[in-house]
């Protein structure tokens, strides 16, 4: 293999890491940055995603959990992948709606501690709970028929398909989310929000609505998220954990609020692991909290964040 | 939560206690064991008798890690990984442990046919337990065990996965006097260089793997092949490359390189990347759990099973679960399967099901279920708990009676020389809850293992009894 192939192909395969880091990390950055709310609970959005889309897919056969106990030693519709993606969103979109009007709402005003503890909290509170009804085991997520195994891609050869599409549905979500914040009414109230939510409110704009439509937005990413990231990895009630942290470096690295410091935080810690494994395998976990470390002490905002306008 | 580091300070307390019949220091001592001994124990001690006068064999033994047993009940410790990579095969060692106790008491499973066990009990005293959760972190596991046997007073501690906590805790287990039966633990140098006498292990190593796997796989591929590895870069991962490398060596393969990958890593494509790109023909992926499933997954997915072999040397149930139809075909090594057709292991396999909602057991839950009576039954044929006879009674023991042929746990390194089944994984479409492989072969005892002077056993010093 050449040299330009042997490069893009580890080009190509950070681009794919990133893409599910980058569709976890805007509903993050979009929620922290508008509403000034720390969700540690984002990860179970993921998590809810995951799970239902699983369910909403497949017909799983359960292996332990409380729902087995009670007689339901399969569950699952059976309906294919593209319901999953229509459907997960909406529900997840209803989750994070209530999660706004009864857990973010009442805490908007408090410390950051407070939000982090409370979300963290809430987050345990839903992996457990998956925990008792699913089991700790871990479930197969199988890849859509159409979407399996592998294909050939110019100059770096045969690619899994089913990343191709991720990294394809992960590309239009960002496109849609970006033209909606920054081409619609609501896009502008939620940027001015971001820059300064007092000011919006004195302009006479109730702002608690779109605070609630971003929350939803922002869940109904995260579940997409798990939609599409379910078919990668074994499913278990860690996932959500498990995606947390590098969601929230890809929000330190390209800055609070920006979707497109979402995508090049994203993008940037998928290259720095495909790198490092292809040449020093042992620093790829490493290497992305240097990257972090390094954006934090040079430019504290994230590459792409703004500066705060308002202390 | 545990009271200090050091087991004498606990046991010169737990004397003054009985002595002066402080029933509510002991109380405290007894901990939140899962099972209601501290009343028994408080009483017990109140009334002066304890310090072994209700073990009959104390008077000839003198007190040693957690002997002698104090109240009625005898008290297990099972650490497993109830979060982590592993924790599916913790939870199922869990099932296994929780049986394992039942039939002692009331009879059941095994127990009926062992002629050292009576089913009422082990050496009079009921059997109660204590969990504790590894979290697959060799740290955590020695905190965990080591409250097992400071805070709760355990007698004998078991446990596993991952090699990494089984080597931790067996440390811990020579250093306190208690007794350690490995459950699920897979490294050479579990029994090799980092052995001890305080432990067992039913489990067969990566050596065992090495030399069961390369017969079979070097036939069915041919017996020139270039392989590549991946490896989890911890004790297992490290012995298990190495084994691989050696008999597949030794087979005529070679080594195109070896590439260690972080336990709990998600994301495999990469380092498959790297793998599918190095011109090997063979791929062996020495990841188990969770990370196991990822990376059989991710090598399926980016179609490498149609340019490479991909050999997974050590398989179980949770994992090829998560995998689902990505192990169609991929050869490796369990500690035991369901599918093993002799009286063992079809009544363990019957038991366990109606035990659990007809669920069928792991390679896991049965060595944590055989290790648990394994420990039991060589108390009841020292007569005593106390650990050295108990272990005298382990050492060189011959049985047959786990459902994997003719075993014997060597003196040497405390390592059971038995059968490995080789395995290949099933179609998707063959594949139900119980059943994820095809047995291709149960390689005898006697095609495998190693002298004690040498291999993993050369360097095994197993250290003092007492």
């Amino acid at each position: 293999m050449s040299l330009v192939a042997e490069v893009t192909r580890v080009l190509v395969n950070g681009l794919q890491q990133g893409a599910i880091y980058v569709l976890v990390a805007i509903g993050l950055s979009i929620i922290l940055g508008t509403l000034k709310f720390v969700n540690f609970a984002h990860g179970a959005l993921y998590l809810i995603g995951t799970y239902a889309g699983m369910l909403i897919t497949l017909n799983v056969q359960l292996t332990g959990g409380k729902l087995m106990d009670w007689g339901y030693t399969e569950l699952g519709l059976g309906w294919g992948f593209l319901p999953a993606l229509i459907l997960v969103p909406i529900l997840v979109f209803g989750v994070g709606i209530v999660m706004e009007r009864f857990v973010a709402r009442p805490f908007y005003d408090r410390p950051d501690t407070d939000q982090i503890l409370l979300t963290f909290g809430l987050a345990i509170v839903i992996q457990e709970a998956f925990k008792i009804l699913f089991g700790g085991q871990s479930y197969n997520f199988a890849r859509p028929a159409w979407a399996s195994g592998p294909v050939a891609v110019p100059i770096i050869g045969s690619f899994p398909q089913w990343r191709l599409y991720v990294l394809g549905i992960t590309t239009a979500l960002v496109i849609g989310v970006y033209l909606l914040i920054e081409y619609t009414d609501f896009g502008l109230v939620v940027r001015a929000g971001t820059r300064d939510a007092e000011m919006v409110q004195l302009l006479g704009i109730k702002i608690t609505r779109p605070y609630l439509m971003v929350f939803g937005v922002g869940a109904a990413l995260a579940g997409v998220a798990g939609v599409v990231g379910g078919p990668l990895y074994a499913v278990n009630p860690n996932i959500g954990t498990e995606i947390l942290v590098p969601a929230f470096l890809v929000v330190v690295i390209g800055g609070v609020g920006s979707i497109t410091g979402a995508v090049l935080g994203g993008i940037l810690i998928g290259e720095v692991l495909a790198i490092l494994v292809a040449v020093a395998p042992q620093w790829s976990q490493v290497g992305i909290y240097v990257l972090a470390a390094i954006v934090l002490l040079t430019r504290p905002q994230g590459l792409l964040g703004d500066e705060e306008v308002v202390p | 939560m545990s009271h200090g580091d050091g087991g004498p300070t606990r046991r010169d307390v737990v004397k003054v206690a009985g002595a002066t019949g402080l029933a509510g220091l002991a109380g405290c001592l007894g901990g939140d064991s899962s099972g209601d001994d501290n009343e028994q124990t408080d009483t017990e001690m109140s009334d002066g008798t304890n310090d072994g006068s209700n073990d009959q064999q104390s008077e000839d033994y003198p007190p040693l890690g957690n002997f002698p047993v104090q109240g009625s009940k005898v008290i297990l410790g099972f650490n497993v990984p109830q979060s982590g990579p592993y924790a599916s095969e913790g939870k199922d060692e869990l099932r296994g442990y929780e049986m394992a106790v039942k039939h002692l008491n009331n009879g059941g499973g095994w127990v009926d046919d062992w002629d050292d066990l009576s089913g009422d009990g082990v050496l009079g005293k009921q059997v109660d337990y204590v969990t504790g959760d590894t979290a697959t972190d060799a740290d955590q596991a020695q905190k965990s065990a080591r409250r097992m046997i400071q805070r709760d007073n355990a007698l004998m501690v078991s446990g596993g996965s991952s090699s990494a906590v089984a080597i931790a805790v067996q440390e811990l287990c020579q250093r306190e006097k208690v007794t350690f039966m490995c459950c699920l633990t897979h490294s050479n140098d579990t029994t090799g260089k980092n052995c001890v006498r305080y432990s067992f292990r039913e489990m067969f190593n990566a050596y065992m793997t090495g030399q069961a796997l390369a017969p079979v796989v070097t036939e069915e591929y041919g017996d020139d092949l270039d392989f590549y590895q991946l490896y989890a870069d911890y004790s297992w991962g490290k012995t298990q490359q190495a084994s691989m490398k050696k008999f597949f060596e030794e087979a005529g393969w070679s080594q195109v390189d070896s590439v260690a990958t972080p336990l709990g890593t998600k994301d495999y494509q990469s380092y498959l990347s790297e793998a599918a790109n190095s011109g090997a023909d063979a791929l062996f992926l020495n990841h188990y759990g969770l990370d196991g499933a990822n990376s059989l997954k991710g090598a399926i997915d980016a179609g490498m099973d149609q340019d490479m072999e991909i050999v997974m040397p050590l398989y179980n149930r949770p994992m090829a679960q998560a995998a689902g139809g990505a192990i169609e075909g991929i050869y490796g090594t369990v500690a035991w399967d369901a599918q093993i057709d002799n009286g063992p292991s079809n009544k363990f396999s019957s038991t366990f099901g109606s035990e659990y909602n007809g669920r069928t057991p792991s390679g896991p839950a049965q060595l944590a279920y055989a290790q648990t009576l394994q420990y039991a039954a060589a108390a009841e044929r020292a007569g005593t708990f106390y650990p050295p006879e108990v272990i005298k009674q382990l050492e060189d023991y011959s049985y047959s009676s786990l459902g994997m042929g003719e075993e014997t746990m060597r003196k040497c390194d405390h390592q059971a020389q038995r059968a490995v089944p080789v395995v290949k994984g099933l179609p998707e479409s063959e594949q139900d809850s119980g059943t994820f492989y095809e047995i291709v072969n149960l390689t005898s005892r006697d095609d495998l293992g190693y002298g004690c002077s040498e291999g993993p056993a050369a360097e095994c010093k197993l250290g003092s009894y007492e």
